[in-house]
């Protein structure tokens, strides 16, 4: 490969094509305020006016598309999008004929992503327009998925459909900041750049951590003056962003990369006074899904992307029946999905016409064995905590039955927390509870070395 | 070659033909619904041809991403090779077991098999690659003109498939390279993070 190719770095024409001297003044404020953070990294919107054309007519379709089918049906827009797939997609061109029942279509693992995504891009992809999304995940199959600065914009319209949901419409513009994505890691892609769709609207990728300020102190002040509409982030950065002294409020915090427990999302509106939404969002098909209490489970964004839950074997499974989550379709246009199995589980239940993932849980069950000899499935561990503001937790169950909880920012809850486990698993289990400070970023929530943890 | 067989026509007009469920998806694992090795195992019983359980292993399929579109082809040969004709004809067993698992899984490296029976040119080539096979060829042709009529329609077929997957290997290549530049690292903004 040539290197100097590999070497290629973009030019600010390039992050911010159609930047106008609105948006330039934005990106100064956000870089040079006297209180900003060290940004490590550069990136930017990369729209050109035929980008920004095409993520406004999509957002128009999106937030009026109705997102669903019957339960037992498929939706309309199927069998055409399996047709395209067949006929422009390497991979999908090598199954053979488009198959009649769209059941007999086989599935795909996140393993075949990871082997090689070149043939998963389709023939009409320019080449010359892909990003990539890089993931390492906590499966052993790290990801370098493509995509397009049109789908990366694209995000919004399903960030705004979530919000819309809880009734808040988006009304910052020029000369304002619409959103602020904070992270709490040692080393974090940090950024600044203006949202095109919203009129050069101000966003920032920032890192809590103190080491990326010169003074921790800043961390409020930078946030306060830049007053963003929204913040996006994970559990363990908004723990962080809560105990910061701030005097704005957002209108609503979006939480993703992790599940949020339902006490932590109740301290969080508390503490900000605003929705926080628990997003279901893969970087492989973007946002899927946002909790909505009311309606039992997380409720679907996408109106081109199917949903189905299978069991091992690659079947259906019925509403109400827990399997892996399973998505066909998305608005990658770079990366189309046929029926790729994401490694999350959950049961689809509907509401009419509107299918509703219940009990969504990442990476698939684990059963931890209680004193008694009864298999308790993971997810309720998970319901039996999420009454405590926990960001983050793991729980381990040892070769001789021992379990080991370690919970991040929740200690001053550890004796509470050890009643609700021995409640759940026999007043004789040996468990032990630990506090620690933080995780590194994504972990494997529940492991155990005893045989028969796989159901 | 050396035998003559039926008229090519009666045998595209067959393919043309194929009945729905010699198109069904064929089973494997838990999808699909033609058991291809059942279908395989009539036939062999139709043409009056001993075969053991064992001679069916290759007709199950474990993979549907790797065996659905040759198990498919199988299944159109096996409409064709149920025709009157080839009752009449007794092929051997080997050269059938071979046409219907080796061949079938060479055309399904160059075509879906839906185009053996769409396309006019695939129909052909299936016809006489299945007549070849048996040692036959279509009647009221010479053996020379059976074959360079084949080699004609399987080279230029397989020409334009060497050519589709060049191109597709040299596209594959250059994806990659564009994904791992610095500028595709830079990425593009997205409001939330996964």
């Amino acid at each position: 490969m040539d290197t100097r190719m590999t070497m290629e770095t973009l030019t600010d024409a390039e992050r911010y094509p159609t930047l106008t001297g609105h948006g330039r003044r934005m990106l100064q404020f956000l870089r040079e305020h006297p209180h900003a953070p060290i940004f490590r990294n550069e990136s930017g919107n990369r729209l050109t006016e035929e980008d920004i054309a095409r993520v406004r007519a999509f957002d128009h379709e999106a937030q009026a598309a109705e997102v669903g089918w019957r339960s037992g049906e498929l939706p309309s827009w199927l069998g055409g999008f399996v047709e395209r797939c067949f006929a422009e997609v390497p991979f999908y061109r090598r199954y053979g004929s488009t198959p009649v029942d769209f059941q007999s279509l086989p599935t795909l693992s996140r393993a075949d992503l990871s082997r090689d995504i070149a043939p998963f891009v389709p023939d009409t992809a320019a080449i010359d327009r892909l990003i990539n999304f890089r993931t390492s995940g906590t499966t052993g199959h790290p990801l370098l998925l493509a995509s397009h600065p049109v789908v990366a914009a694209s995000y919004l319209s399903f960030h705004k459909r979530a919000l819309r949901r809880m009734g808040i419409e988006l009304r910052h513009g020029r000369g304002q900041v619409g959103v602020v994505l904070v992270g709490y890691q040692r080393k974090c892609f940090t950024y600044v750049s203006v949202t095109p769709t919203m009129d050069e609207s101000g966003l920032a990728k920032i890192n809590l951590h103190p080491a990326d300020w010169r003074d921790p102190a800043d961390r409020a002040k930078y946030l306060d003056a830049l007053a963003p509409e929204v913040y996006t982030g994970d559990p363990i950065a908004f723990a962080e962003l809560a105990e910061l002294p701030l005097q704005t409020k957002p209108r609503a915090l979006l939480s993703t990369s992790m599940g949020l427990l339902p006490a932590m999302r109740l301290r969080l509106e508390a503490r900000f006074e605003c929705p926080v939404l628990d997003l279901y969002s893969l970087n492989e098909a973007g946002p899927v899904a946002v909790a909505d209490e009311p309606a039992g489970g997380h409720v679907l964004l996408q109106h081109q992307l199917y949903v189905e839950i299978l069991d091992d074997a690659g079947r259906s499974l019925k509403p109400g029946e827990r399997g892996e989550v399973t998505l066909t379709g998305g608005f990658n246009f770079c990366l189309p999905l046929l029926r790729y199995r994401t490694g999350d589980y959950a049961s689809l239940d509907f509401r009419g016409r509107e299918p509703v993932l219940a009990g969504l849980e990442g990476r698939p069950p684990v059963r931890f064995r209680a004193g008694s000899g009864e298999w308790l499935n993971n997810i309720e561990v998970t319901h039996a905590l999420q009454r405590f503001a926990v960001p983050q937790f793991t729980l381990h169950q040892n070769h001789d039955g021992a379990l080991r909880l370690q919970i991040s920012g929740g200690g001053f809850q550890s004796e509470a927390i050890r009643r609700c486990m021995l409640e759940l698993f026999g007043q004789g289990q040996s468990l032990t509870v630990e506090a620690v400070s933080h995780f590194d970023g994504k972990v494997v929530q529940y492991t155990s070395d005893l045989a028969g943890a796989q159901p | 070659m050396q035998r003559e067989g039926p008229i090519l026509e009666s045998l595209t007009r067959r393919l043309a033909e194929t009945p729905e469920d010699f198109l069904s998806e064929p089973r494997i694992g838990t999808a699909g619904q033609v058991h291809v090795a059942a279908v395989v195992g009539d036939l062999l019983q139709q043409l009056d041809i001993p075969f053991t359980d064992d001679r069916l292993a290759p007709f199950f399929g474990a993979d549907a991403r790797r065996d659905r579109n040759r198990l498919a082809i199988t299944l159109v040969l096996c409409w064709l090779l149920s025709d009157e004709w080839f009752r009449a004809a007794k092929p051997k067993s080997d050269e059938l077991l071979q046409l219907l698992h080796s061949e079938a899984a060479e055309l399904a490296a160059q075509a879906a098999s839906k185009r053996f029976v769409a396309d006019p040119d695939r129909r052909e080539e299936l016809a006489r690659i299945a007549l070849a096979r048996l040692g036959f060829r279509p009647a009221g042709e010479t053996v020379a003109q059976a074959q360079d009529r084949l080699t004609t329609l399987n080279s230029a077929e397989r020409a334009r498939v060497m050519q589709a997957s060049r191109a597709a290997e040299e596209r594959a290549r250059k994806i990659r390279e564009a994904l791992v530049k610095k500028a595709a690292e830079e990425s593009a903004d997205k409001w939330t993070r996964e």
